[in-house]
Order: structure tokens, then C-alpha cells, then sequence
């Protein structure tokens, strides 16, 4: 039996009826079309699936939609404004920091939170934000240094 | 990859979950941050009719630590518990233990309730908070029971919770003055690791003489359960601390421990880590108590 | 040193802003109307006879659309080389491993289809199973295949020079034997495709592939569709490495699924999926004999290998080959000998992972070399460059170094390490190693034996605005080509950038063979050097006879047309686009030079669509020995790295602190991009030397076909990389450029291995480093072994 939730989607609020099985990352891709976020390993273990609830970098692949109900979502696509594309994507590509690019969803939305928090990371710190995401393509070198970049005002 | 199909049921209170686990029974799991459930389900092996969410409680998502010792709420994530500066300064050990469980992602799903109940051998938070002397406090329509957590984990995927029970919170007294504690995780890489082999220790000292007179180490991945090191205890116990001490104490722990090979790793390998990682864990455990 | 104005700078790629605002779309992310899902059923056995197939309670679950098994696919054998066709789509006598493809459902969705496949009844005969090497080639071993006896599927038997007589001529003689592990290609999206059979019979397949041109030939040669009425379209990709560069079973069942069903068919891995896939790197075991001069020169070389290959041939016919020729360079060789042996076993078939049949042959190489060096009592970078190859030689199995930049990489290293100051006082605990690698810039012949271009580029000009748009079949699959075109054919007609558009990884544009074997920038780059080029002349062509000037008076540069001689008077030419242009407000201005959208406006005028077109064909390469097609490339490119680590004893454990890389890429059309190829291959090395191996049980099922437990690098284990670009001007590249998207992996696991020996003095040979091997290693050394 479907379940009715109510959340808010990069600023925008919603309100679905879904099944209690369908997970956050199938909700935003399959009935949202908001495709930007992706799916590696449906097991939690790649980050590709990144998305951030409630200001925190969570697996979306491991959050069922009912779950989350209520709260606030922000996906790749929630990252640009008005104003232009976040300081996180300027950087990403301007540094070279995006080569396939199906890790890149997962990188800036882990790294936006780390930088909320914490704005001025050490490399490490960085580094350690990041753990979670898998990349198969850049060796990381260009994604922390883009975040460093960002962190350092540049 | 699909979740099986699923009767999904939010509970507001513990008195309400309670209801619901004592009324579905068998044909319930209890869903937490959801980390360990959901690969078990998408990889089929298990397919529960019901989930309880207990995610949404606010009494089990309460972290606290006034008056020194601590209350962990079920439902805490690793993330709040890791980045918690009480736990930091007066709980190392549970501070490392949090911190290293997989990774940022899962940190901010993962609940220490469900990384106790889920019972897998080389789970980051029963060491340390073994290593505490954690008792759990679990709940139950007819009431409530306390655990000690050396008492609670039973068998990979076993512990003692009854069929109708909820595990409700983690409770830690503050150690002993003079104490220092440490926990290491021996993983290949850096991050997203399940413990090849992980240790936690913790040592009390005599101020006056600088002599053990309080000594825990617990280790995981080298046996079907956490380990408490009864030989590593009494190895350290009244002797003063010293290089040479903490090596005899790895030597006693692993004599303790019971690793199997697996296509981890070797149990030859686990067993001379666990002699390895009890040495460092109580040389760091010594390192902060001096440093007090 | 010629002045560039697009190339050899750091432009910012075509594609990163749709992939940073999520807006790229990959084969996942495409929905039709009216699709439906499919699933397919795989064999739990490892080797087992199919006695029936009983698909009818599938058939009969509501919302199956239709299930299909080899009868409905017929049996025409395909593969990767029309040299081992030994796939079908589907098995119908006999299943060769765990994860061989019985049957596919359609279905309205995944659930249902899923479902479906689980109704599929297959009664199997078990049969005896073969795992390794030595068991799949013994006395009375199954065969898993009838026409290749002792499970053989290809032996390579080559000497170049005399390899005994040099060796009696040596001081020094070594042996070593080295084993890698199966490795996973491990990118993070995991194949999919959306196949559309049309209303026209049309079949229009969407595919995370690395070469659409060679799955449309499997497509319409196995399901007997004529070439023009098969187009695949490869959007977005994430990541390929190899794995990806071959037709896939899902691929040829979606497409059958929707001939069968009259509806697009979406069908995708699961992650485990694409473990049982495979068609990764191959495990090798090479035993290496070497022999020198005790002055460090470099005599003889004696390899023989044997590929642990899996169920099916796929890329592993040029496997084995690569696996020796490789080795004839970057080092002066004159005797080399080899002998290799690509064989079947009843696990996922291998093929091709980046560096291909290189890298583990480098490995062994390049850590023997060292164990050479410490016996002569010599530097290992010294005795690198007293043996380097230079521009201008040929080995020993003729290959021709047109460029070689292998002394200026080893400099660089050793340079940008402070190796000199470091070998020799590395603190406890701590040490630091070299290796080198080479590699080909594509290969030198097409899959399937052909007089076809192997890159065909057409470049339309826009009739008003003077941009272009450059229509190429070559594989953007994150490594940046579609960027190196841009670049490249701006550079060739004179424009800015941003007046190239690019739309590439489709059939309908153009042939190109795709992304494998290194080989887009420089073949892909000549030929839409060459249709840019085109495209320039029939430009000026239109200006010259307007303008009353011969055409090499002319240029086209930065956007405008500059004249060698005097400007002659091109007001009549501007009047005629101001006229056509009133209301627009980027005219350009009365006393502006000439500009190209001027010109591409007149030359529209005078004749039509303006289309250029380029082609890249290598000339005949190589030798006329057996197997001498492998390995022959129009250009090599050498690099050299030097690792530092910190081995805990403790433990084992193994901390890669710092990485120096050089990488000979000719010339970097993206400086950019080439330093993010030599990050992700040294990232990829790391991971083969330290972490990674496909592990399997009793029965041949794969233990860790998870990204958890089959472990790469995570941005806590991969250091900073100092990357050195060398730039040796390959003459047969264009604007002088080569490969570097494979070449780079190649000294990196030796440059580990030799590193931790310089370390902890201990000889390891066999991957991945991981703790306990490390430990082990130890324990044993101190305990008086060796």
C-alpha cells in the first residue's frame, strides 16, 4: 500500500504517494526525473548516490522515500541558483576535477556539507569528507584540490 | 537492485514500537539507520513482511552526557557520536570507534543500536563500549531490563534481545580517574573498511605507584563475537606499565582470540594482529592517561 | 617552438557543466515511451550441460512481454576477435561459468522481470569445473571449449635475435617469476542500454560502451540486421577501462528483446553484475629470464606467461600477444624471446584492462630489473638510462619509435623526486622506488580485418555564425576526447573554442573504432585535424575567388582571416552580411579584420552546406611474423615514476606517501586532461598493486563482488601526484600528440613493489601487497628466509 509523504526537494516542496519499498535514489530518479543522482552499487559502498538530508551527506540508495518524509533534500540539480553554479561547481570545472563524471554528483554534495561545517578544511580533512565517494577516473588529486580551492576563497 | 515488497510502519514513541514488535512479531524487523537492513534485504537474504521505523523517536536519538557519564539513545547515528566533544575527551576509544565505522555516508545513517543488534563480528562499536563496561537498556511492553553488553551479543546475527524487545539505549559510566582507552581498526584502505582485525583497550593506573589497577581489552573480527581478553586483563593487572608489558599483554590476548581463516585474511595473520593492535591500543591507552 | 591558440592549454572540457549540474545523461538516465525492463537469467554453476529450459510459468506472469533463450537467438558465435568467436548469446548446450547467460526477460517493469527469471526452470547437468591454470591444462582436465584442446585458446611462440647464444654471452643471469590477480574494471556506472527496435526495423541501441561501431557490427552480424539499420548511441559513460570496449551478452538481448517485443528494452547491470561480466584483466603468471652485461646493458629477455583467461576468448587473443611484445621496448632489447599461453578456465571470461596484457609483464620486468641493478651494484634510474631507447630506434620485434622521450621521463622523475638525495637515506621503515613503462598510441590494425579507416571525423560548418559542429563516432567515456576534438579542430580552422560544438559516440556520424588500445587522440585527432583542415581550404577557397587571392596567401586564425600579403578590400563581402544581418547586434565592427563568420556566411552563399571531412588510417606497421599485427602502433609512448612509501612492520601495512610521474604524451593537446589521466592511472595502479583481486570460492562464484570487499582506492589511500608532462613531438601525431591515457598505469605497481623493497628488503611477487602478504613477507625474512 502506497504512503503519502511530504518533502522538500531543492527548495521545492512535494507531496507523493509512494511505496513503502521504493528507495530515496529511485524516488528522486524514477518519479522526480531528477537524474543527476546515480546509482554505482545500491549498497551504500560507491557514494555515487549522495545526496544530502537534512544537511547531512547520506546514501541515498540506503534511505527508503518514506524515510524521507519531511525532510529537506538538496540534489546536484539544488546546487545551482539564480545566481550562477555553486563556487564547488566553478571549481570542479575549472580544475579538471570531472572526468566521467558519475562520481561528481556524490563529490560536490559530500563536499558542500563538509564546507558548511567546516569551512576551512585541512587536506586530510578533506580528504576524509570525501572517503565515502568512489572514483575510479582522477586519483581524487583535482576533486580536493578544487575544495581547497573553494575553502581558500579562490 | 530491488527491496522486497514490505508493510512499513512509523511508530511516534517507544511505548507505541513496542506495541507493534510485541504485535508483528517474527514477521518484523526493527529499521533503524537502515546501513546493515537494507543490504541484507536487497541481497536477499532476509524479507521481513513488516519494518518497524524507529528512526523518528526523539527519546532514542537523545545523546547525553551530562554529569560525566553517557546515555546513547539507540538511535543515534555514528556521525552525532563521532563528532560529540564529551564523548571525545571522556570516551576515546567509543570516539575512534564511531569515527572509523565505514564511511562519512554511513556514519550519518548508521546507528549504534543497530551496529550492536546487528551482531557482525567485526563491527566498530562493541569494543569500545565494551571496553566501558556499556550496559543496554532494553524495552519491552512489559517493561524494561538492563544488559550488560559483554552479556549481549551472542552469536553472529544473535543477541540477547527477546523476540517483543527494542533496544532503547547505550549506558557508559565515565572510567575510572587515571584512565586512558584506545581502540584500533586494522582495515587494507583507509576508508569504507570492515575490520580485518580491531582492538579496543582500556587501562586504569594507580597514581600513586603508576600500577595497573584497571584492565579491559576487547577485540573484534577474531571470533564469532567480540572478545573480552580475561588472559590479557590478568596479564596486566597490579604489573607497571611498560613496552615489554603491553607486548605480554598482546601475547595473552591472543592466545584469547579465536580468528579463522576467510578469504579476509589468514587466521595466523588475525592472531598476530591481535598481538599487534593490543600492544598499540594499550601503549596509546597509557599514552593518554599521562597526558591527563 | 610554434605559438598555439586553443591546444597545449588548460581548457576547461565540453561536458563538465552538464556533468556538474547533473544534467549529463547516461544510459540509465534515458526512459521511452512505452519501455519496458528487462532481466537476465544467469547460470549458478560453473560448468554444467543445460538439459532444458522451461520458460513457461515465466511466460505466463502477468506483464511478461516475452522471454527469450538461445532458441529465439539463434547461435551465431560472436566475440571480440572474429579469430576466437566463441560466445553466443545465450547457452544452450552448455553453461561455462557462474554468471553465463542463459535467457533475458521483458517486462513492464524490473520487479516483474526479475520475478520472471526466477520462474525459469533450467535443468542442469554439473560437470566437472576447472578453476586454474594447471588444472584446466592437465591430462584429462574438462574442455570447455571443442575446438581448443587442453583448454588452450591461444599459445604465442616468438624469438626475435638469439636468446640462448646472447645469454651465453652475459655476466649476469636472473629468473623471476611474478603473478598479478584478476582485477574488475570497477568504474562507477555499471553497463546498461536501452534498446529501440523501430517501427522501420530500425534497431537504435543506447549503450555505456567504448566503441559503438564495433558492438553495431556484433549487433547486426548476430542478429542479422544489414549495418545501415543498426545505430548505437553511446551517451554519457562512466567510465569504461576496457571492460567496456567489447558487444555485451545484455546488449545483443535487449536488442533481440525489443525486436521480439516491438518496444524499447532497458536492461542494466547490478554491480555484481558487472563482476560476473568481467572481461577485466586477466591474471598472468610470468617467469622472466633476464640476461646482462655486468656493465648494466641489457642482453637478453626470456617470457614465458600463462593467462588464467575464463570461460570465453573476448580480448584475450591480443592479450597474450601483448603480454611479450610489450616488453621489447622502451629499453634497448636485441634478444627476446616468448612464449605465452592464453587459457580457458570456468570463471568469467577476461579481455582487456588498461594497459591491456602490459602491465603485469611491466611489473615483473621492471622489479626484476631492479633486482639486476642491486646485483650489478648499480643505481636503478642509472641503469635505466644507460639502457633507454631513443626517437629513431626500432626494437627488436619492429616496432618504430618515432618519438621517445623515455630519458627525459626517467630525468624528470628522478629530478622531481630528489631521488639522488633520497635512494640510499630513507629513514627506517621508508623507501623509495623507480620503474618505467611504455605503451602503443593505438593499435595498429582494427579488430576485424579491414582496409577501413580506423577514424572517420565530419566537421559541418553552421551556414550562418561561423561555428562548427564536429560529428565523430569516437567514445567520450570521461577521459576528455570530445574536448581533445573540439580543441584540435579549433585549432585546425583558426577559431576560438567556443565556436566548436562536438556530438560524438554515434554510429549515424561517423566510423571510428572507439576508446581502446590508447588510440582516439592521435588517430580521432588526425582525422578531425584533417576535416577541420578540409573545411579551412573550402572556406578560403570562396574567399579567394572573391577576394582575388590565392588561397596560401591566406589564413584563418583566432576567428579571423589574416593575409599574408596586403589585405585586399573585403568591404563588398562585409556589406553582403551586414545586409543580411540588420537587427543583429554582434556585427562586426567597420575597421574589424575579416572575420571567419563573415567568411562561412559568404561561403555558404557561393556553395551550399559547407562539410569537411577527415580520415586516419596508420600505414602498415610492424613485421610480417605471426602475431606481428599485436602491438604495432603508429606511435609508443614511454613514462617513469617514482614511488615513495612507509611500510609499518607492525602490521604490514603499506602507505604510498608521495608519487612522482612523467609521462612522455608527445604533445598535450589538454594539459588538463593529460595530467588527469596520469592521476587516474597511477590511482588505478595503486589500487591493482595494493588492494585489489577478484576473488572466488571452491565452485568458481565470486566472493567479493562488491565494491566493499573488492577494494580501489579511496581518497584516504590515493597521495598527490607530481605530474611531469614530456613533450617529445611524436611526428606522427597530430600536433605532434600521443597517447596517455593508458601508458601512465604502467610503471606504477613496479615502482610500488620496488619501493617497498627498498623499504622493508623484502622480494614480493606476487599482488596485491596487501597487509598480511607484506607482514608475512617480513615475519619470513626475519626469521632467516629470503
Amino acid at each position: 500500500m502506497k504512503k503519502m509523504i511530504c518533502l522538500t526537494i531543492n527548495g521545492k516542496e512535494y507531496e507523493l504517494a509512494v511505496a513503502p519499498n521504493m528507495t530515496l535514489a529511485d524516488l528522486l530518479r524514477e518519479e522526480l526525473l531528477l537524474t543527476g543522482t546515480k546509482k554505482g552499487c545500491e549498497l551504500g559502498e560507491c557514494g555515487s548516490c549522495t545526496v544530502i538530508m537534512d544537511g547531512r551527506a547520506v546514501n541515498s540508495c540506503l534511505v527508503l522515500a518514506v524515510q524521507a518524509s519531511g525532510k529537506d533534500i538538496t540534489t546536484v540539480e539544488g546546487l545551482e541558483t539564480e545566481e550562477g553554479l555553486h563556487p564547488l561547481q566553478k571549481k570542479f570545472i575549472e580544475n579538471g576535477a570531472i572526468q566521467c563524471g558519475f562520481c561528481t554528483s556524490g563529490m560536490l554534495l559530500s563536499a558542500k556539507t563538509l564546507l558548511d561545517k567546516n569551512p576551512k578544511p585541512t587536506e586530510h580533512e578533506i580528504r576524509t569528507a570525501i572517503s565515502g565517494n568512489l572514483c575510479r577516473c582522477t586519483g581524487y588529486q583535482k576533486i580536493v584540490e578544487s575544495i581547497k580551492d573553494v575553502s581558500e576563497g579562490r | 537492485m530491488l527491496l522486497p515488497k514490505f508493510e512499513f510502519h512509523e511508530p511516534a514513541t517507544v511505548e507505541e514500537a513496542c506495541r507493534m514488535i510485541s504485535e508483528l512479531g517474527g514477521k518484523m524487523k526493527i529499521l533503524a539507520g537502515g546501513t546493515d537492513l537494507f543490504v541484507n534485504m536487497k541481497k536477499k537474504l532476509l524479507a521481513p513482511d513488516h519494518l518497524v521505523s524507529v528512526d523518528r523517536i526523539e527519546s532514542l536519538a537523545q545523546l547525553d552526557a551530562s554529569n560525566g557519564s553517557l546515555r546513547i539513545g539507540s538511535c543515534v547515528k555514528a556521525a552525532v557520536i563521532a563528532e560529540s566533544d564529551a564523548v571525545k575527551s571522556a570516551f576515546p576509544a567509543l570516539h575512534e570507534g564511531a569515527s572509523k565505522l565505514g564511511s562519512p555516508l554511513i556514519r550519518n545513517l548508521a546507528t549504534v543500536g543497530g551496529n550492536l543488534v546487528s551482531a557482525r563480528p567485526a563491527a566498530d562499536f562493541p569494543p569500545p563500549l565494551m571496553v566501558y563496561n556499556a550496559k543496554l537498556v532494553l524495552k519491552s511492553s512489559q517493561g524494561e531490563r538492563s544488559v550488560p553488553l559483554t552479556d549481549f551479543i551472542h552469536a553472529p546475527g544473535q543477541t540477547a534481545l527477546l523476540p517483543n524487545e527494542l533496544l532503547a539505549a547505550v549506558l557508559l559510566e565515565r572510567p575510572a580517574a587515571h584512565s586512558g582507552s584506545a581502540y584500533i581498526k586494522l582495515g587494507v584502505r583507509q576508508a569504507l573498511e570492515i575490520s580485518l582485525v580491531n582492538v579496543a583497550a582500556l587501562l586504569t593506573l594507580d597514581p600513586s605507584n603508576g600500577v595497573v589497577t584497571g584492565a579491559r581489552v576487547v577485540m573484534g573480527s577474531v571470533g564469532p563475537t567480540p572478545l573480552l581478553s580475561v588472559s590479557a586483563e590478568k596479564a596486566l593487572l597490579g604489573e607497571k606499565p611498560s613496552d615489554a608489558l603491553f607486548s605480554a599483554a598482546g601475547e595473552a590476548a591472543a592466545s584469547d582470540s579465536k580468528p579463522i581463516d576467510d578469504f579476509r585474511a589468514s587466521a595466523e595473520y588475525k592472531r598476530a594482529m591481535v598481538r599487534e593492535l593490543t600492544r598499540r591500543a594499550l601503549a596509546s591507552a597509557f599514552d593518554r592517561v599521562q597526558k591527563q | 617552438m610554434t605559438e598555439y591558440d586553443v591546444i597545449n592549454g588548460r581548457a576547461p572540457r565540453l561536458d563538465a557543466p552538464a556533468k556538474a549540474t547533473g544534467r549529463a545523461v547516461y544510459v540509465d538516465d534515458i526512459k521511452l515511451p512505452g519501455m519496458l525492463y528487462g532481466a537476465l537469467l544467469q547460470s549458478p554453476l560453473a560448468h554444467a550441460k543445460i538439459l532444458n529450459i522451461d520458460i513457461s510459468k515465466a511466460r505466463k506472469l502477468p506483464g511478461v512481454k516475452f522471454v527469450a533463450t538461445a532458441e529465439h537467438a539463434g547461435m551465431v558465435p560472436y566475440g571480440v576477435s572474429p579469430a576466437r568467436y566463441d560466445e553466443n548469446i545465450f547457452a544452450r548446450d552448455r553453461v561455462r561459468y557462474v554468471g553465463d547467460e542463459v535467457a533475458a526477460v521483458a517486462a513492464v517493469d524490473l520487479e516483474t522481470a526479475l520475478e520472471a527469471v526466477s520462474l525459469i526452470d533450467v535443468d542442469y547437468e554439473e560437470l566437472p569445473a576447472v578453476f586454474t591454470v594447471e588444472a584446466a591444462m592437465a591430462e584429462g582436465a574438462p574442455q570447455l571449449h571443442d575446438k581448443y584442446p587442453r583448454n588452450i585458446c591461444a599459445e604465442v611462440h616468438q624469438e626475435f635475435g638469439n636468446v640462448e647464444e646472447a645469454f651465453s654471452q652475459c655476466d649476469l643471469i636472473r629468473t623471476d617469476t611474478f603473478i598479478n590477480k584478476r582485477q574488475d574494471g570497477a568504474f562507477l556506472e555499471p553497463n546498461g542500454v536501452v534498446a529501440d527496435f523501430d517501427k522501420h526495423g530500425y534497431l537504435t541501441l543506447y549503450s555505456s560502451t567504448q566503441v559503438p561501431h564495433y558492438v553495431m557490427r556484433i549487433l547486426s552480424m548476430v542478429l542479422r540486421i544489414p549495418v545501415g539499420k543498426v545505430r548505437v548511441v553511446k551517451p554519457y559513460v562512466g567510465g569504461g577501462f576496457g571492460p567496456k570496449a567489447g558487444a555485451n551478452t545484455m546488449e545483443l538481448a535487449a536488442s533481440l528483446l525489443s525486436i521480439k517485443t516491438g518496444k524499447p528494452v532497458k536492461m542494466n547491470y547490478t554491480r555484481e553484475q558487472v563482476f560476473l561480466f568481467s572481461r577485466a584483466r586477466h591474471q598472468f603468471k610470468h617467469t622472466l629470464t633476464t640476461g646482462v652485461k655486468k656493465d648494466g646493458t641489457l642482453m637478453a629477455l626470456a617470457n614465458e606467461c600463462y593467462l588464467e583467461g575464463g570461460a570465453y576468448a573476448s580480448f584475450g587473443i591480443a592479450t597474450v600477444y601483448y603480454a611479450g611484445s610489450l616488453l621489447a621496448a622502451p629499453y634497448r632489447l636485441p634478444n627476446m624471446k616468448y612464449d605465452g599461453y592464453r587459457i580457458y578456465t570456468n570463471r568469467p571470461a577476461c579481455g582487456a584492462q588498461r594497459g591491456h596484457g602490459g602491465v603485469a609483464a611491466r611489473a615483473a620486468l621492471e622489479q626484476q630489473l631492479d633486482f639486476i641493478a642491486e646485483e650489478l651494484g648499480m643505481d636503478p634510474v642509472e641503469f635505466r638510462l644507460k639502457n633507454s631507447m631513443e626517437a629513431g630506434d626500432i626494437t627488436c620485434n619492429e616496432f618504430n619509435t618515432s618519438s621517445f622521450g623515455m630519458k627525459e621521463c626517467i630525468e624528470a622523475v628522478r629530478d622531481g623526486s630528489g631521488w639522488n638525495e633520497k635512494k640510499g637515506n630513507m629513514p627506517e621503515g621508508r623507501g623509495i622506488g623507480m620503474a618505467c613503462g611504455f605503451f602503443v598510441s593505438g593499435a595498429g590494425y582494427p579488430i576485424y580485418r579491414s582496409d577501413t579507416a580506423h577514424s572517420t571525423v565530419v566537421i559541418k560548418l553552421s551556414e550562418d555564425g561561423g561555428t562548427a559542429h564536429v560529428l565523430t563516432g569516437s567514445a567520450e567515456i570521461g577521459q576528455g576526447s570530445d574536448t581533445t576534438m573540439a580543441m584540435i579542430a579549433a585549432e585546425a580552422l583558426g577559431v576560438p573554442l567556443d565556436c566548436i560544438r562536438v556530438s560524438s559516440g554515434d554510429t549515424d556520424y561517423s566510423v571510428d573504432l572507439g576508446a581502446y588500445s590508447s588510440r582516439q587522440t592521435l588517430m580521432t585527432g588526425h582525422a578531425t585535424k584533417r576535416a577541420a583542415e578540409d573545411l579551412k581550404r573550402q572556406v578560403l577557397e570562396v574567399l579567394s575567388e572573391r577576394l582575388k587571392t590565392p588561397v596560401d596567401q591566406m589564413d584563418i586564425k583566432k576567428g579571423y582571416i589574416v593575409f599574408k600579403g596586403e589585405t585586399p578590400d573585403f568591404s563588398g563581402l562585409r556589406t553582403i552580411y551586414a545586409k543580411e544581418h540588420r537587427g543583429f547586434m554582434d556585427n562586426p565592427d567597420r575597421d574589424e579584420p575579416l572575420t571567419f563568420k563573415e567568411a562561412a556566411r559568404i561561403a555558404y552563399l557561393a556553395r551550399g552546406s559547407m562539410v569537411g571531412t577527415g580520415s586516419y588510417k596508420p600505414e602498415e606497421l610492424g613485421g610480417k611474423f605471426k602475431g606481428a599485427a599485436v602491438g604495432t602502433s603508429p606511435a609508443y609512448g614511454p613514462s617513469a615514476q617514482v614511488v615513495e612509501v612507509t611500510v609499518d612492520k607492525g602490521t604490514g601495512k603499506v602507505t604510498i606517501d608521495r608519487m612522482t610521474d612523467a609521462h612522455d604524451c608527445g604533445f598535450a593537446i589538454n594539459r588538463t586532461s593529460v595530467e588527469g589521466q596520469m592521476q587516474g592511472s597511477l590511482s588505478m595502479g595503486l589500487g591493482e598493486a595494493m588492494f585489489e583481486e577478484v576473488k572466488f570460492d571452491e565452485k568458481g562464484r565470486i566472493l567479493n563482488a562488491n565494491l566493499s570487499e573488492y577494494k580501489i582506492a579511496t581518497a584516504l589511500d590515493m597521495p598527490n601526484v607530481d605530474t611531469i608532462i614530456v613533450e617529445s613531438n611524436e611526428p606522427n601525431g597530430p600536433f605532434g600528440a600521443k597517447e596517455v591515457g593508458e601508458g601512465a598505469i604502467m610503471p606504477t605497481i613496479p615502482a610500488i613493489l620496488n619501493a617497498v623493497y627498498d623499504a622493508v628488503g623484502v622480494k614480493i611477487q606476487e599482488l596485491p601487497l596487501t597487509p598480511e602478504r607484506v607482514f608475512m613477507a617480513i615475519q619470513k625474512k626475519e626469521k632467516g628466509g629470503k
